[in-house]
């Protein structure tokens, strides 16, 4: 017999409240995973660092209010700015209206400059822009969507408009690959072809996206475009894109706050729940510790025994519970993750994992710990005469 | 108090109590529960501890065995004054030199005989094959062997008991200390126990002390010691 087999046979004494112990812990650690990664993922939409040098200008009223396409004429003046992409959620769907994606009638002269990273144009030749430059029915789609749609560039993909009234039949003209995945599930189409088929959208567009040489010259835009603006019929509202992206996460509520309340109430509860059945599962031990004890295990050896089951039990909890995560994780990323952009990014990262573990066999050791110092401080002579 | 009174016979002195004294206390006020203890057990000796109950017994067993501290006097058992040592070493020194054996046999019910008797062993440093010998030895010392992968729950009283004394003699101790051990069996499984401690005593040479309340246990035991209200009342010699 070794140590690890005396230990593990100790925890298989009463099967039903291991089980039940683990249980709850990978259902906490679960819980406690999940939640942690979605704040991640969430957060990690407003800290693009790509974004770092984009603004976005919209109208201040709202996102659904235009602003004029002559204002990029403006910004263009603007020695600070390197390029300007007006740019329009088109929000169409493919077949079916949940085979629902990110889709944008864009400027295509500017769209590979002003997102150079997200389309990972460094990898792109220039024929391969210039094929869709020249097809104003074209369009550009990421790689995961063209996999999970079996698109291939030539085809002809039919979008069916939600928010305009038009139905927009567009040739896949470049496929791109993304570093990041929330960014291959996006499609974008030339911005006449809304422009033409959309009278009330004649000369006007939801918002322009405008990369700056330096991210130091950005807070002096923001002033100057928005003050240009002032006191005209269609004012602006300008932020960094981080700001723009925030705003949109916050529409979602105070998720950060909830999520983080509800973490300290499952890792309150686990504590609890531990601390408790450690506490029984010693207490009923009592005589074999004296017996333990009488036997010449010292008290330290029998503490450390008794913190290797918590260790045990809580690692056992927390690794199925991050590994769940993780599988319910992938499973997130294949299905909402075309709908909504950023849970295409929704993964258990390390930090996440690791936190998770740190934090269970803090319980683990906080929850075994208590009791069982308290055992081995109890007289052997006391624990001989116990019943049990 | 005169030690010529408790003569156990010849030999050098496994255990040499002085003066001891023990008491416990409720709130300020202090109980006695041993008085000026003297006495001297010869290496070897198999002694019954008898007296009615409350005398101080089981006390005065854990105060030889190493698990309780006396209030008074001093103590040397298998060559070490046990005041002098710390928790820990003392927890060393039972591991060494005392097996116990229980009423209640108290083993691990989460081991079967072979894991239970391999317990103490653990923590001496002796290797797996070392740690195999040893139990299959003594497993087979006690007639055993061909229960050693049954669990406590899986055995009778008396093989219980067997297996306990197995696992107080596995590390090969000087001293083997039993309280009434004999007084959950019946009398066929207690003379089967009885038995087996008294060829520990005589073919192995361990020095046993065993309390009891059963005459015809102590009938087996070399010599008998009478405890009296805390006090040591007198020595019988058993004529076997
Ligand atoms: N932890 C304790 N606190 C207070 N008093 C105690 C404690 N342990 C034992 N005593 C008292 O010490 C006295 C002797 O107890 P002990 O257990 O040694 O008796 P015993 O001779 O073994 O009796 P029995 O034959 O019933 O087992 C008893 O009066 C008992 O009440
Ligand atoms: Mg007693």
């Amino acid at each position: 017999m070794r140590w690890l087999a005396l230990i593990w046979k100790s925890l298989m004494r009463s099967k039903r409240r291991t089980l039940l112990i683990v249980g709850s812990l990978v259902l906490s650690v679960f819980t406690v995973a999940v939640l942690q990664s979605l704040l991640t993922t969430l957060n990690a939409v407003t800290d693009n660092p790509n974004s770092s040098n984009r603004l976005v200008v919209r109208h201040k009223s709202g996102l659904t209010q235009m602003l004029p396409r002559a204002y990029e004429a403006f910004l263009r003046q603007q020695p600070e700015i390197e390029t300007v992409c007006a740019l329009q959620w088109f929000g169409g769907y493919y077949q079916d209206p949940r085979n629902f994606f990110a889709n944008f009638a864009s400027d295509e002269a500017t769209i590979f400059q002003t997102f150079r990273e997200e389309f990972g144009v460094a990898n792109l030749t220039e024929a391969q822009i210039k094929d869709y430059l020249r097809d104003g029915a074209g369009c550009i789609v990421g790689a995961s969507l063209a996999k999970k749609n079996g698109w291939k560039v030539g085809d002809v993909v039919p979008l069916t408009g939600t928010i305009f009234p038009i139905n927009p039949r567009l040739t896949i003209r470049l496929i791109y690959k993304s570093p990041k995945p929330s960014d291959e599930n996006v499609l974008h189409f030339h911005y006449k072809l809304l422009e033409e088929g959309v009278p009330r959208m004649k000369g006007l567009v939801g918002s322009f996206w405008v990369r700056a040489h330096r991210p130091e010259d950005i807070p002096r835009l923001i002033e100057r475009v928005d003050r240009h603006y002032a006191n005209s019929a269609y004012e602006t509202l300008t932020e960094t894109e981080n700001a723009f992206n925030l705003a949109f996460v916050k529409m979602l509520g105070n998720i950060g706050a909830i999520i983080q309340g509800i973490t300290a109430a499952v890792v309150v509860a686990i504590l609890i729940v531990t601390g408790n059945t450690m506490a029984t599962a010693i207490r009923e031990r009592t005589t074999e510790i004296a017996v333990f004890r009488a036997m010449g295990f010292s008290a330290s050896r029998v503490l450390s025994l008794l913190l290797a089951e918590g260790v045990l039990l809580v690692g056992v909890g927390g690794s199925l519970g991050v590994l769940l995560a993780n599988l319910a994780a992938g499973a997130v990323r294949g299905s909402l993750g075309a709908a909504m952009p950023f849970f295409a990014d929704f993964a258990i990262l390390p930090a996440t994992v690791l936190a998770c573990m740190t934090g269970a066999l803090g319980i683990g050791v906080l929850a075994t710990f208590i009791p069982a110092y308290a055992a081995t401080r109890r007289p052997i002579t006391d624990g001989l005469k116990a019943i049990g | 108090m005169n030690t010529d009174r408790f003569d156990l016979g010849g030999g050098e002195p496994i255990i040499t109590l002085r003066d001891i004294a023990k008491s416990y206390w409720r709130e300020e006020l202090e109980i006695p529960v041993l008085q000026g203890i003297d006495l001297e057990i010869p290496a070897g000796a198999y002694i019954a501890l008898m007296g009615p109950s409350g005398s101080g017994k089981t006390t005065l067993l854990n105060l030889l065995a190493g698990i309780d501290r006396p209030t008074g006097g001093s103590l040397e058992v298998c060559g070490h004054e046990l005041n002098d040592l710390d928790d820990d070493q003392l927890a060393a020194w039972r591991n060494a030199h005392v097996g116990f054996i229980f009423q209640n046999y108290n083993l691990v019910p989460v081991l079967n005989a072979f894991e239970n008797v391999e317990l103490p062993l653990l923590i001496t440093g002796a290797g797996r094959g070392e740690r195999r010998d040893r139990v299959d030895q003594v497993l087979q010392l006690v007639n055993l062997t061909d229960q050693m992968f049954n669990y406590p729950r899986q055995l009778s009283g008396g093989q219980e008991q067997r297996v306990a004394i197995a696992r107080a003699i596995v590390t090969d101790p000087d001293l083997l200390v039993a309280d009434e051990p004999t007084g959950a069996l019946d009398a066929k499984n207690a003379e089967e126990v009885l038995a087996l401690m008294e060829r520990l005593n005589r073919e192995l040479g361990k020095t046993i002390v065993m309390v009891t309340h059963d005459p015809k246990a102590a009938h087996h035991a070399r010599h008998q010691i009478h405890l009296e209200k805390g006090v040591l009342d007198r020595t019988v010699e058993v004529n076997r």
